[in-house]
């Protein structure tokens, strides 16, 4: 227990040295703003991340048996897939190579069937499209949808006929509806048609080889899929198509911590070094408060207190900072580079009130912890040493 | 073992140093009954200060006992050591050692709060003594806005705040010129028929240890004069 005295000592030090306290203070307030704002960039980096690229993928997908080439049933196990809680969106997805030519230009690329309120309900599609329209597909037979970038190679528009082929399939005259701009690298091989299409140029009939899914949740991906998995499909979620996008978020998340957590060490540690010129300076009034029954105890709370005091006022002087800083900053988008930065152009600070909390008390235990050392040389003192001979 | 005795001191030793030995006590034997005002002379060096200093519990002796109110002090724990000292002692240093963050009511407050007294009875006991000691007009003054006399009051007042049955003071007036001194011994001397409390005060003013009623003179960390009222209270 902290008897009151103890309490009144120690804020009486931190208020009659004000500027070293103010000092202390603001050292571990710097420190501690720069970790809730950068930890509010992280996080506001990791949600934008994952907007722009997880939540633009299919969460799960399904491919054929082991040993088959296609997902014969598809529209059975299509409903299958859409009774499972969780699931917004289902696409069965027949995709292969062709190639494509136009004028003197030619071009492998991957042509995927879709049905269009399918495909959308998964990978919103629409929001895409920069030119025409995905539902031209489904009213024209032959026609076809492409990445901007290999509209461009191509050197076609909408309205112009491609040549497609490709060994074992029937060749077609592809006519361009549509340019999307989904602002990943497939805008350079996609080319979207309808299902009936595709199945047509190769030669396939009621066949598709993946079922795409959307679930709401994305943590929830690696279960469904697991029950995807049960209806005796292989079927993978993000996070095993995609382990790096989560290795890369973890990896810059801990090293961030681990650097901003060192820097309010450091601070800290000023603390220290700042307690112990107290001790230094205050050893015969330490001395005195032992000559009128202070116990070494109650020597050691003081000053830990102090060290304590400090730390808690820094943390949340840093945190109002931070948060401040981060709010405004949030406020405004920035422009970075497109592709570099996978699609995203803007980085929102989110400021979480668990990271505030944790921020405080990991600053304020830190500080208790460290003026420990200082404090406890305050107690080792001898009284007659403490006072001094005369 | 007496009951008038508040103090038995016995063949207490202090010895310093790692190498070059200094025997600052050396056998020292003295009783010390309550409500007595005593002096303790000597040249410089000769183990005032060390044996004040073991009375005090401030130190701990070579060897020895000394018995406080029958308990051997020089046997308690840490705990009960601090607590002896906040109960039964009040200090008295040549400098006044008071708190420099703290004004003049609070240092004098500070051993009751110690205690775990409240503060508003804490404040009106110290106001008491601060009146005591002539200083109510500067309660709210720091040791820097205070003169050496002034903050040598303000360290009795504190010293005498917990009602001790025991005051030491190191050379208390050392620090003073001579008319200070002679006040300050006027107070100490009041307050010690007032409150019957047992003083114990270390000088090398032979005149102000004249005045008191008992002289224990040491030389070389040994008692060599015992007297009161010059006569010898036991054969040395
Ligand atoms: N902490 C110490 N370490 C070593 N020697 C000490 C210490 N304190 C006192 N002494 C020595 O013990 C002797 C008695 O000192 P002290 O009690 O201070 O004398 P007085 O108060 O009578 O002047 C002196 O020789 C002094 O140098
Ligand atoms: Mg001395």
């Amino acid at each position: 227990m902290i008897s009151v005295y103890e309490l009144f000592i120690a804020l009486r030090h931190l208020t009659s040295r004000r500027r070293q306290t103010i000092f202390s203070v603001l050292a571990v307030g710097l420190a501690v703003a720069l970790l809730v704002w950068s930890q509010a960039m992280m996080v506001g980096f990791t949600d934008e991340m994952y907007a722009k690229t997880v939540d633009r993928m299919a969460s799960v997908t399904v491919e054929p048996k082991p040993d088959e080439d296609y997902i014969h049933l598809y529209h059975k196990l299509t409903e299958d897939i859409w009774s499972i809680d969780g699931v917004v969106g289902v696409s069965p997805v027949l995709t292969g190579q062709a190639t494509f030519e136009y004028k003197d230009r030619n071009k492998n690329v991957v042509m995927q069937g879709i049905q269009v309120a399918a495909h959308d309900s998964v990978l919103h599609i629409n929001d895409d499209i920069v030119k025409g329209s995905f539902r031209d597909i489904e009213a024209t037979q032959g026609s076809v949808v492409l990445g901007d970038a290999l509209a461009e190679k191509l050197d076609v528009d909408i309205g112009d006929t491609i040549d497609a082929a490709f060994p074992e399939a029937n060749p077609a005259a592809l006519k361009v509806v549509g340019i999307y701009d989904s602002g990943t690298p497939l805008d350079k091989t996609l080319a979207i048609t309808s299902q009936s299409t595709a199945q047509d140029f190769f030669d396939v009939a009621n066949v598709v080889n993946s079922i795409i899914v959307r679930v709401d949740d994305r943590e929830q991906a690696q279960a469904i899929s697991e029950r995807i998995d049960a209806m005796g499909y292989p079927a993978s979620s993000w996070k095993e198509t995609n382990p790096e996008i989560i290795q890369t978020l973890k990896l810059e998340g801990t090293s961030n911590a681990i650097i901003l957590g060192l820097i309010i060490v450091i601070a800290s540690f000023g603390i220290v070094s700042t307690l112990f010129m107290v001790v230094m300076e205050k050893t015969k009034e330490i001395g005195m408060l032992m000559a009128m029954g202070a116990s070494r105890r109650s020597i050691m709370t003081i000053f830990v207190m102090e060290s304590g005091i400090l730390g808690l006022l820094g943390a949340i002087l840093g945190v109002m900072l931070g948060a401040t800083l981060a709010i405004q900053m949030g406020s405004y988008t920035y422009e970075v580079g497109e592709e570099a930065m996978a699609g995203i152009t803007t980085i929102p600070f989110v400021v979480r009130l668990q990271d505030a909390v944790i921020i405080v008390m990991f600053t304020f235990l830190l500080n208790l912890i460290a003026g420990i050392y200082p404090a406890s040389r305050a107690s080792k003192l001898k009284p007659v040493e403490a006072i001094g001979r005369e | 073992m007496s009951d008038e005795k508040i103090i038995e001191i016995r063949n207490l030793t202090r010895v310093y140093g790692d190498g070059v030995e200094i025997r600052a006590l050396d056998g020292v034997d003295i009783d010390i009954e309550p409500g007595e005002f005593l002096a303790i002379v000597g040249p410089s060096g000769s183990g005032k200060s060390t044996l004040l200093h073991q009375i005090g519990i401030l130190d701990t002796p070579t060897s020895g006992t000394i018995l406080l109110k029958g308990v051997d002090i020089t046997k308690m724990s840490d705990r009960e050591r601090s607590k002896t000292r906040n109960r039964e002692l009040g200090f008295i240093f040549q400098y006044h050692h008071l708190l420099p963050d703290f004004n003049a009511l609070e240092n004098v407050m500070m051993p009751l709060l110690i205690k775990g007294v409240k503060r508003s009875e804490a404040k009106k006991i110290a106001l008491d003594l601060l009146e005591e000691v002539g200083l109510s007009d500067r309660i709210h003054h720091r040791t820097t806005q205070l003169s050496g006399g002034e903050n040598q009051r303000v360290a009795i007042a504190r010293a005498l705040v917990n009602n001790p049955s025991i005051v030491i003071g190191d050379e208390p007036t050392g620090n003073l010129d001579s008319k200070k001194s002679d006040s300050i011994y006027e107070l100490l001397r009041r307050l010690n028929r007032e409150h019957n409390q047992t003083f114990i005060l270390v000088t090398h003013d032979e005149q102000m240890a004249a005045k008191t009623d008992r002289v224990i003179r040491i030389v070389d960390g040994k008692v060599v004069e015992d007297s009161r009222d010059g006569v010898p209270v036991r054969e040395i």
